[in-house]
């Protein structure tokens, strides 16, 4: 395939790009909504979540990987209300292919990666091990983040 | 959608064990996170894939988690408190 002999770039930005997206992105949160009804709590979880991810892919460009873009589209539609990422929605058929060129166990893991990896269900396969990489790097940035946040705000 | 999985699935099926042997090493040459396995290429394939799938879960987990701690930290932050200091010196 050509694209297997391409450079798999999986540069992300630094730690402060996410940084700034995602604390921009509480900010305002805290506009909209002020953090001082402990009856929403369940609400306000999930709001932060869905801020998290949706800073994340803005900081890893936008609509530059297929895995933000997929994102992105994701919260514009949740945009009227607010669901988990549910990573079932994308399964695809689990109807055994009948192709036997590739062995079973490695085909049924890298479905259930393409399950993981938002937008992986539409993904050719080379371009899946790509958007895997780039999507892990961005992930583990963006946890980094919020630790930082959550230590910052801890009573010592 | 249904066209592109389809096509995704049409097109799966032509790519061999060894292209997809060489895809994953790719993979796990970016991802220091996954551990090296000495087996064969095949088996080493689906553990690379395996755990790829398993740390992606344990992020997915970790946000999860930091989200509803911050959600508890920032109920309790009222604007002249220091952790509103903190956050105000990040925005900066």
């Amino acid at each position: 395939m050509a694209s297997a002999d391409k450079l798999i770039n999986t540069d992300v930005p630094e730690k402060d790009v996410f940084a700034f997206h995602f604390l921009q992105s509480l900010s305002n949160l805290r506009k909209q909504n002020p953090f001082d009804t402990p009856d929403q709590k369940n609400y306000r979880v999930r709001k932060i979540k869905k801020a998290a991810y949706v800073s994340m892919a803005r900081a890893a460009g936008g609509s530059s990987r297929l895995w933000s873009r997929a994102l992105l589209r994701r919260a514009d539609k949740d945009d009227n209300k607010i669901v988990r990422f549910s990573r079932r929605k994308w399964k695809i058929s689990s109807k055994r292919r009948r192709s036997n060129q590739r062995a079973p166990v490695v085909e049924e893991a890298a479905e259930r990666l393409r399950n993981l990896v938002p937008g992986g269900g539409g993904m050719e396969t080379s371009k899946l091990m790509e958007e895997t990489a780039h999507y892990i790097k961005c992930l583990s940035m963006q946890v980094k983040v919020m630790q930082c946040l959550v230590d910052g705000l801890s009573p010592k | 959608m249904s066209n592109r999985r389809s096509r995704q699935t049409s097109n799966a099926s032509r790519i061999s064990d060894d292209q997809m042997i060489d895809l994953v090493s790719k993979l796990r040459q970016f991802l220091p996170e996954i551990h090296e396995r000495r087996r064969s290429d095949k088996v080493s394939a689906s553990k690379v894939l395996q755990e790829t799938c398993n740390y992606i879960r344990k992020l997915h987990r970790e946000v999860d988690n930091l989200s509803d701690r911050l959600s508890q930290l920032l109920d309790s932050v009222d604007e002249d408190s220091p952790e509103a200091a903190v956050i105000r010196s990040l925005l900066m």
